[in-house]
């Protein structure tokens, strides 16, 4: 297993710093920038990169996890994919399901 | 590593969880092992830190700091901050005094009644379109623009507010542009044609609301005294149920009521509202200027509610206290400012008679008119309004570790205390710090909890707004 590195990015700027001084500066631009390895999105209700990426940040060179395309389309959003009404039928969406990538079975609206 | 290396501009925080540092040109923040702590106080004293003399033990530790930008070549040229120009800024927001009156006689209000000085006075229908085509024509490459109707009190005139949003819509739609639209009322006008038109246009309401009626009524009375709380309350329901966006409670507290916070949040949640911020009021009279007394009251106040909204987060909730969830979200993304805000870069107030005003604070005080629709805006204007504002004050701040985050501070705020109360530049630093120290501890704690990452995208989406 890796060693924790005595010094950890916190937020996204430091990961940004970080990600220079590695030469890795395509995680940062990866999602913008050039095509990913793989496609970015896939299905238009849920989106199944999660299967192939198991870190628990945002993927990146990987598709979008359910987790990131789930919050996009709801609350305030507007996004043609089946996803609970948060803002009046299921205002407390959230708390079935308080983390997608593990607990989306629980999600039971209708 | 290069022969030497100096200590980038930077703050450590240490406290109940893991230390942390704060990289203040990048407004970075890194966490930090026992012994990377160690590290970085034993040497962080020394002007420069020469790799030969390092021990072993401790070279993975600076090559980390060196990674995250806290330690830098000597020889690396100092980059400049970015530079902005209010010229090369295409208008992004406009807000519209549709209604320089007003039906409240609020006792903090910095605009004497909604008038800003000046008679009472509406913003004619016509102006008012002609106005959304000058934020549309000059938004550049921008695909959304905001328009804000403001006052006063904006509902007494739907007139405009109509005309406007009509026009955003169809002259958006010839020039490809999507227009969002967001009205702050103090909620006593609202009727259900109103609200049917506000959620048909899709319009973020905020309405003013100081909590419960024995805050509220203090604060917001009528022209006859009489409290507002009642008349707000039973016109609510239709504009909160089945709201497309989210409604959200905006509250004016004046210090004496600082302790108060919790109870206020608590009670305007519990009416209903999506969402709730707080502001200390601007100090429009010596007589609502804070005691160091109250703004610690007004910090503990706000940090009782930062523990909720970590403990909800840990539960994989939000709390919609919006404070501290747009402080998260610059932090989440380390946005710097080169500027305290948009005045004059991109935001742009417009008065009922067509005058522009870098903010809707400093709308109807003609030192700060920077054009109007018969002239366009004069960006040179802007430049040399703000200029009297901040001159000098980067200097000042520029030994402070929170200045690529405050940038300065409001300028409105700034002027209210600088040159009408007269008072040394800096009163509302403490305040303005400890706030920042707060979300820095917050968003560092949530982290390492892993909680953040729940929220991560929905904080990045607040800090891009």
């Amino acid at each position: 297993m890796k060693r924790k590195r005595p010094i950890q990015a916190l937020n996204e700027k430091a990961r940004a710093i970080q990600s220079l001084a590695e030469g890795e500066d395509k995680s940062v631009t990866a999602l913008q920038d050039g095509p990913p390895p793989m496609p970015v999105g896939c299905t238009t209700i849920f989106d199944t990169g999660w299967e192939t990426n198991p870190r628990p940040t945002y993927p990146v060179g990987n598709c979008m996890a359910s987790a990131r395309d789930f919050h996009g389309c709801a609350g305030d959003c507007w996004w043609p994919a089946q996803v609970p009404d948060g803002l009046t039928n299921h205002e407390d969406f959230d708390k079935q399901c308080p983390n997608v990538v593990r607990d989306w079975r629980l999600l039971k609206f209708d | 590593m290069d022969a030497h290396l100096s200590w980038a501009d930077h703050r450590i925080f240490n406290g109940s969880g893991e230390p942390f540092v704060f990289g203040v040109e990048d407004a970075s923040l890194f966490s930090l092992s026992p012994d990377a702590y160690e590290t970085l106080c034993k040497w962080r004293t020394s002007e420069f830190v020469d790799p030969d003399k390092i021990p072993l033990t401790e070279l993975e530790v600076l090559d980390g700091l060196r990674d995250a930008q806290i330690l830098l070549p000597v020889s690396r040229e100092k980059l400049l901050p970015a530079h902005l120009e209010p010229e090369n800024v295409p208008l992004s927001t406009l807000v519209l005094e549709v209604a320089q009156d007003c039906n409240l006689r609020c006792t903090y209000c910095y605009a004497e009644a909604g008038t800003y000085g000046a008679a009472p006075c509406l913003l004619a229908p016509a102006t008012a379109r002609r106005a959304v085509r000058y934020l549309l024509d000059n938004s550049g490459d921008r695909e959304h623009v905001t328009l804000v109707f403001f006052g006063g009190e904006p509902l007494l005139n739907m007139q405009a507010v109509k005309a406007a949003t009509s026009e955003a819509i169809s002259y958006g739609r010839i020039i490809g542009k999507e227009v969002h639209f967001s009205l702050t009322t103090n909620g006593t006008l609202l009727d259900p044609e109103i609200v049917t038109f506000l959620h048909a246009n899709r319009v973020s309401v905020a309405v003013s609301m100081d909590g419960p009626r024995h805050i509220h009524d203090r604060n917001r009375p009528d022209e006859k005294g009489n409290g507002s709380y009642s008349e707000i309350v039973s016109r609510l329901g239709p504009l909160l149920e089945n709201s497309p966006v989210p409604v959200a409670a905006r509250v004016t507290l004046a210090p004496d009521q600082w302790r108060s916070v919790v109870e206020v949040f608590d009670h305007l949640i519990g009416l209903g509202f999506h969402e709730v911020g707080i502001a200390p009021v601007s100090p429009v009279s010596k007589a609502l200027l804070p005691t160091a007394g109250q703004e610690a009251e007004l910090l503990k106040g706000f940090g009782l509610l930062v523990r909720r909204f970590v403990a909800d987060a840990r539960k994989g909730l939000v709390m919609p206290f919006s404070n501290i969830l747009d402080l998260l979200g610059r932090l989440h993304l380390g946005q710097t400012k080169p500027v305290s805000c948009g005045a004059g870069f991109g935001y742009m107030a417009m008065d009922a008679k067509g005058r522009f005003f870098p903010c809707h604070r400093l709308a109807g005080q003609t030192d700060f008119c920077v054009g109007s629709l018969q002239t366009e805006i004069n960006t040179d204007r802007i430049n040399s309004c703000l200029d009297s504002l901040n001159n000098g004050r980067k200097q000042s701040c520029s030994k402070c570790w929170a200045r690529t985050l405050c940038a300065g501070g409001c300028h409105y705020e700034n002027h209210l205390r600088e040159n009408l109360l007269d008072l040394p530049r800096g009163t509302s630093c403490t305040f303005i710090r400890a706030w920042l120290d707060l979300g820095m501890r917050t968003y560092a704690e949530l982290r390492t909890d892993g909680a953040i990452e729940a929220m991560g995208r929905r904080l990045e989406g607040r800090a891009q707004c």
